[in-house]
C-alpha cells in the first residue's frame, strides 16, 4: 500500500465572483519531498498556493495535512501543525533586527526566550545569516529579505516549507546559492512546495512538477518529462507556436 | 537592542526619589506628581498603542472607568476612593474585551476612528445616567476620614505613590519586551499576515496587550480621582484624555520603556505653565501647542524623541 500523501489537495476551487482563480485543482505532497508549481502568469497557482497556506479559505475543496482536514483553519493554526510558508512579496518585521524576526519564528516551539533565542541562533547560522544578526532587517536588500522569510520559516520548526517565489529577483549566483540553501533544508527532511518562474530552480530541485494552466493542473510529473510535454509546451508558448513545433 | 544604560537608569530611578524633596515649591511637586500620572496612563497606552501598534483614541473609557468606579464606591458604599481601583480594573477588562474583540478586526485608522467613537459613547451615556452624577459627575470625601482616604495636602505623597506604581509599570513592561508577548506585539505591529503566517494568534495577542494596558490605565484613572477628589464626563472620559496619551507616548517614542515618561516630562509642564502664563484664556492655547506637537512629529520624526537616541546608538554598534 502507498502511504498517505502529507498534503492532499482535492478539487480546490478558488473563485473571485465569476472568475474561477482555481478551479478544481489536485495536488499530493508526500513526506520529504519536493513539488514546484509552474504555470504561466495568472495560471492561479499563487492563489492556490495561499489557500495551501490558509491565507484564504477557497470556495470548495478540501485540504488535508497529515490526514487532518485544514481547509477552514487560519494561518497561524497551519504553522502550529508544522506547515511554514515565505511570501512573494517579502514581509519582514522592519523595526525588528535580523535576530529577533527569526526570534519570533522560534518562539512557537519554544515559549521561553532563552531557549527561543538558542534555536533562533542554530537557524540564523545554518541560512547564513549570522552575520547580520545584529542588523535591522529593513536594511536587507532583495535577496537577504528573500533569506530572512526562510529563516523565520524554518525557526517554527515546519514539516512542510511552502516558497512562493522566494529566488525571484535574484541575481545568477544569489540563484545558486539560495538553491544550495533549499537543498540543505531538504536534506533536514523537510518537504518543499515551490512556486517559481525559474525553470531551472524545478529542473534542479523539484522531483515533480505540477504545471498550472487556467486554474486547472494540467500535468504533472517528473520536472524534465512534464516540460517537455505538447499540453505545458502549448500553455506557455500559446497554441499556434506549439502547432508549428509539433508540424 | 533598546537597552538604556543601567547608569543612567540608575541615576535617573535617584533623581526622581530625591528631587521633590529638594525642591521646597508645592506647585513644582504638584506638577512633578501630574507627571508621574500622564506617565502611567501614556506608558499603560503604549503597550497597545506603541508595541502592538494599534492606535487607541479610546482610552479614556478606561481611565474614566477607573475614576468614576473610584468615586462610586465612596459615594455608594463609604469605601475609600482607592478600595475602588480594583472595581475599576475588573470593569476596565471587561470593557476591553467587550470593545476589542469586534474593533481589532479594524486596522490602522478604520481601528483609531472605531475606539474615539465607542469613548465617545461611553461620554455621552454617562453625562445621561443619573446614579453616575450625570454631566455634574461625582466627588470624594470631602474631609479625610482616614488615612486610608489618600487624602493629603501636601502633594508629596501623591507623587510617591504615583511613582511607585510608574516603577511597577514599567518592570512590567520591561518584562513583556523580552517575553514572547512582547516580540508578538511587535510581530504584529511590523506586519499581521507575517505574524499569523510564524503561529502568532493575532488576536489573542492583542487583545492580551488591550487587557494589560486597560487595567493599568484605569489605575491611573482610580490614581486621579483620589487626588483630585471628583470626575466629571469632560475631565475623565473626554476625548483629550485620550488623545494626551498617545501625544505624550508619541512624542516621547511609542514602542519604547521611557518615551511616555519623556513624553510626560515635557508636555505635562507645558501644559501647567501655558496655564500657569495665559490663564483661564490658557486651557486653548495648550491644544494650539498638542496640534502643533502632532504636526512636528509627524513631519520630522515619527519614531518620537527617543528614536534619535536610538538611532545614535545602533550607529555607534555599527
Amino acid at each position: 500500500m502507498v502511504e498517505a500523501p502529507m498534503l492532499a489537495a482535492r478539487g480546490v476551487v478558488q473563485a473571485f465572483g465569476r472568475l474561477r482563480a482555481v478551479d478544481g485543482a489536485d495536488l499530493d505532497v508526500a513526506s520529504g519531498e519536493i513539488v514546484g508549481l509552474i504555470g504561466p502568469n495568472g495560471a492561479g497557482k499563487s492563489t492556490f498556493f495561499n489557500a495551501l497556506a490558509g491565507d484564504r479559505i477557497p470556495t470548495a475543496g478540501q485540504i488535508c495535512f497529515e490526514g487532518r482536514d485544514i481547509t477552514r483553519l487560519r494561518p497561524a493554526s497551519h504553522a502550529r501543525l508544522g506547515i511554514a510558508r515565505t511570501f512573494q512579496v517579502p514581509v519582514t518585521f522592519e523595526d525588528m533586527t535580523v535576530a529577533e524576526n527569526v526570534l519570533v519564528g522560534a518562539f512557537l516551539r519554544h515559549p521561553r526566550r532563552v531557549d527561543a533565542a538558542r534555536a533562533a541562533a542554530e537557524v540564523l547560522a545554518f541560512t547564513g545569516l549570522d552575520a547580520f544578526a545584529r542588523a535591522p532587517a529593513r536594511r536587507l536588500g532583495t535577496p537577504g529579505r528573500k533569506r530572512l522569510e526562510i529563516a523565520r520559516a524554518l525557526a517554527t520548526a515546519p514539516r512542510l516549507l511552502l516558497l512562493d517565489e522566494a529566488l525571484a529577483g535574484l541575481n545568477p549566483a544569489e540563484v545558486q546559492a539560495a538553491i544550495g540553501l533549499l537543498r540543505r533544508i531538504h536534506a533536514r527532511g523537510i518537504a518543499l512546495v515551490i512556486v517559481e518562474h525559474i525553470m531551472e530552480v524545478i529542473l534542479t530541485l523539484a522531483d515533480r512538477a505540477v504545471v498550472f494552466h487556467q486554474g486547472r493542473v494540467i500535468a504533472a510529473g517528473p520536472p524534465r518529462e512534464v516540460v517537455e510535454d505538447p499540453g505545458v509546451v502549448a500553455a506557455y508558448l500559446g497554441r499556434s507556436l506549439s502547432r508549428r513545433r509539433a508540424g | 537592542m533598546r537597552r538604556a544604560p543601567i547608569a543612567a537608569l540608575l541615576l535617573l530611578a535617584a533623581a526622581s526619589i530625591v528631587w521633590p524633596m529638594l525642591v521646597d515649591n508645592v506647585f513644582y511637586q504638584r506638577v512633578g506628581a501630574l507627571v508621574l500620572l500622564a506617565a502611567i496612563s501614556a506608558s499603560a497606552w503604549n503597550l497597545i498603542g506603541g508595541y502592538a501598534g494599534q492606535v487607541s483614541i479610546g482610552h479614556a473609557i478606561f481611565f474614566g472607568a477607573g475614576a468614576y468606579s473610584s468615586l462610586l464606591c465612596f459615594t455608594d458604599f463609604g469605601w475609600p476612593p482607592i478600595a475602588g481601583a480594583p472595581v475599576g480594573v475588573a470593569v476596565s477588562l471587561l470593557l476591553a474585551f467587550l470593545i476589542g474583540t469586534p474593533t481589532f478586526r479594524l486596522r490602522g485608522h478604520y481601528f483609531s476612528m472605531a475606539t474615539i467613537a465607542a469613548a465617545e459613547l461611553v461620554r455621552i451615556l454617562v453625562t445621561t445616567i443619573k446614579p453616575l452624577g450625570g454631566g455634574v459627575g461625582l466627588m470624594g470625601p470631602a474631609t479625610p476620614r482616614s488615612v486610608a482616604d489618600l487624602s493629603f495636602r501636601s502633594p508629596l505623597p501623591y507623587y510617591y505613590i504615583f511613582l511607585g506604581v510608574l516603577a511597577v509599570l514599567l518592570g512590567l513592561t520591561w518584562a513583556m519586551e523580552r517575553s514572547r508577548l512582547g516580540y508578538y506585539l511587535r510581530a504584529v505591529s511590523g506586519g499581521e499576515r507575517a505574524a499569523q503566517s510564524l503561529g502568532v494568534g493575532v488576536l489573542p495577542t492583542k487583545l492580551a496587550a488591550l487587557l494589560l494596558s486597560a487595567a493599568f490605565t484605569a489605575i491611573a484613572g482610580s490614581l486621579y480621582a483620589v487626588m483630585v477628589g471628583f470626575a466629571d464626563p469632560n475631565s475623565v472620559l473626554g476625548i483629550l484624555v485620550s488623545v494626551k496619551m498617545v501625544i505624550m507616548a508619541a512624542l516621547g517614542g511609542a514602542g519604547t520603556l521611557f518615551g511616555p515618561l519623556l513624553g510626560a516630562v515635557i508636555l505635562v509642564p507645558l501644559e501647567e505653565w501655558t496655564n500657569d502664563v495665559f490663564g483661564g484664556s490658557g486651557t486653548g492655547i495648550t491644544y494650539v501647542i498638542y496640534g502643533a506637537i502632532i504636526l512636528l512629529i509627524a513631519r520630522f520624526q515619527p519614531g518620537g524623541l527617543l528614536a534619535i537616541w536610538y538611532r545614535r546608538q545602533a550607529r555607534r554598534a555599527a
